[in-house]
């Protein structure tokens, strides 16, 4: 160190008796002015008027957002410079990842305390683990009966727990059974009808398969849950144990086991995620699959799809419980517990999910949560070139006001995917028979939901 | 150890030691607080409360009714099929890891020691495959062994005519075999860089010696090189051992571990338990019970290192 950058004893005397008066001065006119507010008699209360508002509701206000992006995700976060202008508040993203890492960065800043930040995303899968972490606000103080009214009931219901709504929607996603036109002429109606049709169309020789699932992590989790639920089943009984290992269960895990040994579905199957059965599909290899509504316009883009025009959609095939199934989640905002500004936050996501976002995102192709959108996007399909537009529309909203099922609502949920997704592989292998490799998920997962204080 | 140090060496170390004045001790002490203020920072506490957590029933999405469990995490695992059964397969992957990467890069490595031209190329190119970051080097071979795209089946049509699906990384046991082929490929370039710098370093004269004895290339092959490059076999194998036992990104990108647990190494168990189920207890106490595993296997290693020295000095 210089010796023109040294501090001398006296130095730092002065400095220690400059900032030990202030401090003194300041408590003493903070007692002065104590005295002075402690009358003996009550004050005399002057009625003003209220002053006119000159600024804007939350000016100077900064709104912090940990946010999902990517593709389509950061299209509907153009709408927040009017916000801003509207309000006068800011908006400033703290985190911007895909779903999987915000998820995890959500659950490390509950567990770790470290949340600054007003906004989060949130999904309908992942928001009971939040709950349960005690990091989010609930959204009925901020959100009136009329404010809520348009959305789709079924997805509110799915951010609902204990009677308060966690998660205001923004879109939402659900498969639905796509076929090849030029070898399905009717859509099956049960998961029987879907086996055997299945097993009908394939053909080994010429390297088409009659279908094929995602075959691992909650990929697979999720469709067996569907399956499992058309047939009757509830992964949970009202104790929370677990019950999916009942018939219900053993029939949707066997349908799994019997197309794969009789090599009705690609071999590499179960290391299949998402991207992996799109691609086996667009490249015309599958005649007959369950696939999110998503991926809709890169499977009718002739420049990547060698199925473009050539396949139909149905509603997904129903089981012995007379139920369709509907695995379905939703994406949408929630307002954190450690939120600063918890009003301009509710303000930002009522801004997001208005009709205007909805209508933004709708021009994407994604599926929105009002009513109100929905039924204009339906009535402007009549006039489309696809001949699949309008019924696509219908047949997404029908689905999510009957269909529309969340896996059970408990932080266990991916936990209890973990445990049961291996296990469903070594049944689709073969290497463990239906029904034992179901007892053992069972009780494994009964364990897991003991430790965590179920019972 | 005191008795094999040489008359000049324990005398520098006497001096060394025995010298230092007080203050002398406390600058050192002084200069050396950093360091170790940093590891105990970024090493010990981490370790220290991943123990503490391994005691506890703490997760993520419960961080508030954190109760000490005792050894319950610990009984829990050792009650675990699937425990025992990714730590079983971990062994074998090491095993047949680091003695398939030994022998194909002494191979090597005598080949490129007897090169006569271009060993700067040569080792440039063998160097390439460590150049890639294991995530990209799972890709390429999830890549290679797509049953309906991949370079394999592919291959195989093309050589055969009939169209081959061969699920690669689904099979038993083809999936172990395929990600064993791909740590090969990235690290077996490793054991050549630090088994030719052996050969290259071992005295002439033994070898001369021998030449006049009329030893065969076997015999100098085996009583000669193989005896005083131990030191250099035993470091280079310890170091992939413990590196091949923290194996994750690669077997991560390939198969996840599964399908159905078939290729679960200890880690992918770990992550899929501990970051990916929240269970951070649990996963504590398994990474302890695999460190310490991994920590005898380093001592017995290494204890081979300095024995196969001092047998080759003498």
């Amino acid at each position: 160190m210089s010796d023109n950058k040294k501090i001398s004893r006296r130095d730092l005397l002065k400095a220690t008796g400059a900032v030990g008066g202030a401090v003194l001065a300041g408590a003493l006119a903070s007692c002065s002015k104590e005295e002075e507010v402690a009358p003996t008699e009550a004050p005399e209360v002057k009625i003003t008027e209220t002053p006119a508002v000159v600024g804007k509701p939350f000016d100077g206000k900064t709104v912090r957002v940990h946010a999902i992006s990517g593709a389509n995700y950061d299209e509907l976060y153009k709408l927040i410079p009017e916000w801003e202008e509207e309000t006068g508040a800011t908006v400033e993203f703290v985190f911007k990842g895909n779903g999987f890492e915000t998820d995890k960065r959500l659950i490390q800043d509950f567990a770790a305390g470290t949340v600054d930040y007003d906004v989060c995303w949130d999904h309908s899968s992942f928001f009971s683990q939040y709950v349960k972490a005690d990091g989010l606000e609930p959204l009925d103080a901020y959100f009136s009966q009329e404010d809520l009214a348009d959305f789709i009931p079924r997805l509110l219901e799915a951010t609902t727990r204990d009677g308060k709504l966690w998660v205001l929607p923004r879109h939402f996603d659900i498969s639905c059974n796509h076929f090849r036109t030029d070898l399905v002429t009717k859509a099956p109606e049960t998961w029987d009808e879907f086996k055997q049709l299945a097993l009908d169309i394939t053909d080994e020789g010429a390297g088409l398969y009659g279908t094929q699932f995602a075959g691992k992590e909650e990929a697979l989790s999720g469709r067996f849950y569907e399956v499992h639920t058309a047939e009757g089943g509830n992964l949970f009984n009202d104790k929370w144990e677990p019950t999916f290992n009942g018939a219900a269960g053993v029939k949707a895990a066997t349908m799994f086991a019997d197309l794969y040994s009789a090599g009705a579905m690609p071999p590499g199957m179960t290391n299949f995620l998402w991207e992996d059965v799109a691609q086996n599909w667009v490249n015309g290899i599958i005649g007959m699959y369950t696939e999110w509504f998503g991926w809709y316009g890169y499977f009718q883009d002739p420049e990547a799809s060698q199925v473009a025009g050539k396949f139909d959609i149905a509603r997904q095939p129903k089981g012995d419980g007379g139920i369709h199934s509907g695995w379905a989640g939703h994406h949408g905002f929630s307002i954190t517990k450690a939120a600063k500004e918890k009003e301009a936050a509710a303000s930002l996501i009522k801004h997001l999910t208005s009709v205007k976002g909805n209508e933004l995102e709708a021009e994407l192709g994604i599926l929105i949560s009002r009513q109100s959108v929905w039924d204009k996007i339906i009535a402007e399909a009549e006039g489309s070139d696809d001949p699949l537009a309008k019924k696509r529309l219908e047949l997404a909203l029908m689905q999510a006001q009957e269909d529309f099922k969340t896996p059970p609502l408990i932080a266990e949920w991916i936990p209890t995917s973990n445990i049961l997704y291996p296990i469903l592989q070594q049944i689709i292998l073969g290497d463990v028979d239906p029904q034992a490799g179901l007892d053992d998920a069972a009780s494994l997962v009964y364990d897991m939901m003991k430790e965590a204080g179920y019972y | 150890m005191t008795a094999r140090s040489s008359p000049l060496k324990r005398i520098k170390e006497k001096r060394l030691i025995g010298s230092l004045g007080r203050q002398e001790r406390m600058l050192a002490i002084a200069l050396l607080l950093p360091s170790i203020l940093i590891i105990l920072l970024v090493v010990g506490f981490p370790m220290l409360y991943s123990l503490y957590l391994s005691f506890t029933n703490y997760t993520l999405v419960n961080t508030k009714d954190v109760d000490i469990v005792g050894l319950a995490n610990y009984i829990e695992l050792f009650n675990k099929p699937a425990f025992w059964q990714a730590f079983g397969r971990t062994v074998l992957f090491i095993s047949l890891a680091v003695n398939l990467e030994f022998l194909i890069g002494l191979g090597i490595a005598q080949l490129m020691a007897r090169a006569v031209k271009g060993q700067g190329l040569l080792r440039t190119i063998m160097m390439m495959p460590m150049m890639f970051a294991p995530i990209l080097v799972g890709f390429q071979f999830k890549w290679f062994f797509n049953d309906q795209v991949g370079l394999m089946n592919n291959l195989l049509y093309s050589i055969s005519g009939a169209r081959q699906i061969i699920p690669w990384l689904v099979d038993k046991p083809l999936g172990f075999i395929s990600i064993l082929v791909a740590e090969i490929w990235m690290s077996t370039p490793f054991m050549v860089v630090i088994l030719e710098a052996g050969i290259l370093s071992l005295p002439i004269e033994p070898f001369e010696a021998a030449e006049v004895d009329g030893a065969t290339s076997w015999q100098k092959f085996r009583y000669l090189t193989m005896p005083m490059l131990m030191p250099f076999v035993y470091t280079a194998m310890a170091i992939r051992s413990l590196d091949i036992g923290r194996a994750y990104d690669l077997v991560s990108i390939m198969t996840a571990g599964g399908p159905g647990n078939r290729t679960e190494l200890i880690w992918t168990y770990v992550n899929r338990l501990a970051f990916s189920g929240h269970d951070y207890s649990l996963g504590s106490s398994m990474s302890y019970v695999t460190v310490i595993f991994s920590g005898l296997f380093t001592f017995y290693f290494f204890r081979n290192v300095i024995k196969s020295r001092w047998e080759g000095r003498e």
